[in-house]
């Protein structure tokens, strides 16, 4: 047996692949001198078998959806695979890819998580919620829950150096089509309510850390303006708690006040940073602050669950819009930013300090 | 405070490099095991019972585990072996030789079950593993009504 038919051998043993699924093997060109012939790439060329796509179907819980081979199948090819096939294989039909799929998989994917986490999160600065959904939805979580589901031996796909014209095409790439072009297919199949329960369970069920998202290059000018927008008493600091005020390792504990009530509450080993800390404190409780889920009313709810008509009524009935949150104070916006100047009982930059 | 404190412009985020943690089992749980190979011989003794199981068993197990591919193979003097495929790219390999239908049948509910992360000891470091810091917060010698006091 010569060294390509033993390398055949080890890399179909390898992958996902039956042989009774493929072409006749050991194939033709292995036999011959020239074109040499890679087992590697002769092995990226082979659909995997038919049972990987009803387990992985299944896997994902879409096993009653996703009947069709073909249809897991479409999903599961990358658009940069055609022309490699076309290559080797010229005179054979083209798989069907998932372009068309992921790009409407992914505007899905974008709604349902804006519209979750708009609801969800109703104070949230814009750009913060931008980060969220690419945090929810994004390509490298995309990739990540291919990964998780076990579509990296299904996934056809070739690799693609990025061009002047086209980006180029990367694993993480390819697999992130997958989720996009299954989303697609269910809302094909079904209806949009029922890709959406698909988003909410993969995607919008995982844990992504928002405080890290919001920063303020000046905490303290920020919480200012907010509570000033708020109309309620200037923002005061106060040191709480102390301990080792001299000492290499002090720590200080200061809360911030609008009147009686505690805004915020930080620490620090200087007062500054506890300050700062505290200010960063009360930005958050005022922007994280979360609908309770039951109590989320998303837009979507609105579209019905059956096929047909789209203007029926949904299955939760009436959409009642919850009042639109609090807008981001601008506060570097060069005066734009449109709160109430009263300039007589408040100074620019001017923040209360009481025993420090 | 007389002096203004340096402010340092926040660092870029850049949102395609943001993700989320994984939470299998939370919404939607998606079952370890894709793939059982059953490997036995068609003339040794010792693959009798392996035989027994896969004629008579092995269908219902199918059924009822739809996300599993199972296949059979042929093993030609040897040993019969089970092999569990995991989505973590690790696989389990259980002998049969020893084994009874209803030991055959326990192996494969013990593959099954498994999600192909090694087995480490559970005491030690491993005492207790979670994303949240402490559901009742962490102590904090500043926030009790008597600090203790040198």
């Amino acid at each position: 047996m010569g060294h390509a038919q033993k390398r055949l051998y080890s890399t179909a043993a390898k992958l996902a692949i039956a042989p009774s699924y493929i072409r006749p093997f050991p194939p033709k060109e292995s036999f011959k001198s020239s074109p040499p012939f890679d087992p590697e790439v002769w092995a990226a060329l082979q659909p995997p078998a038919k049972s990987a796509f009803f387990a992985f179907a299944h896997r994902i819980g879409l096993g009653t959806i996703l009947t069709s081979e073909k249809t897991i199948q479409q999903a599961c090819v990358h658009p940069s695979f055609l022309q490699f096939h076309q290559q080797y294989y010229p005179k054979e039909p083209l798989p069907a890819s998932n372009g068309q799929l992921a790009l409407m998989g992914n505007s899905l994917m974008g709604l349902f998580a804006s519209e979750y986490l708009h609801a969800s999160y109703p104070h949230l600065p814009l750009r913060v919620l931008k980060a969220a959904v690419s945090a929810h939805v994004g390509p490298l979580t995309c990739a990540s829950v291919a990964q998780e589901m076990g579509a990296i031996p299904l996934l056809r796909w070739r690799r693609q150096p990025g061009t002047p014209t086209r980006p180029a095409v990367m694993h993480t790439d390819a697999l992130s089509s997958i989720p996009r072009a299954i989303t697609a297919l269910i809302y094909q199949e079904r209806s949009l309510p029922a890709a959406r329960k698909f988003v909410h369970s993969f995607f919008l069920s995982r844990e992504a850390d928002l405080r890290t998202m919001i920063k303020f290059s000046n905490p303290k000018k920020a919480l200012m303006d907010t509570v000033a927008k708020f109309k309620r008493e200037k923002p005061k600091s106060r040191l709480l708690k102390e301990t080792g005020r001299f000492s290499n390792s002090p720590i200080f504990v200061v809360g911030i006040y609008s009147g009686p009530d505690q805004l915020g509450e930080g620490f620090g080993s200087s007062l500054r940073m506890a300050e700062y800390r505290a200010a960063e404190d009360a930005l958050h409780r005022v922007y994280l602050t979360r609908t309770p889920t039951h109590l989320l009313q998303l837009p979507s709810s609105t579209f019905p669950s059956e096929r047909g008509d789209v203007f029926k009524d949904g299955p939760e009935g009436e959409y009642v819009a919850s009042p639109i949150g609090e807008a981001e104070v601008r506060y570097a916006s060069s005066g734009r930013s449109h709160i109430d100047e009263d300039k007589d009982d408040r100074h620019e930059d001017e923040w209360s300090d009481e025993d420090i | 405070m007389a002096s203004r404190a340096f402010v340092a412009p926040a660092k870029p985020i850049f949102r395609a490099s943001l993700r989320s943690s994984p939470s299998n089992g939370l919404d939607a749980f998606i079952p370890q095991l894709r793939k059982m190979v059953f490997e036995y011989c068609e003339t040794w003794p010792t693959s009798a019972n392996m035989r027994t199981y896969i004629l008579n068993h092995l269908e219902d197990v199918a059924r009822q585990n739809p996300h599993c591919e199972i296949v059979v193979k042929n093993r030609p003097h040897g040993e019969p072996i089970v092999r569990g495929f995991y989505l973590n790219t690790r696989d389990k390999v259980i002998g049969l030789k020893d084994y009874e239908v209803n030991g055959i049948q326990k192996k494969v509910e013990l593959l099954l079950d498994s999600s192909g992360a090694k087995i480490r000891p559970l005491k030690g470091s491993r005492v207790v593993e979670s994303t949240t810091e402490a559901a009742r917060g962490i102590w904090s010698g500043m926030h009790v009504d008597a600090p203790f006091k040198i």
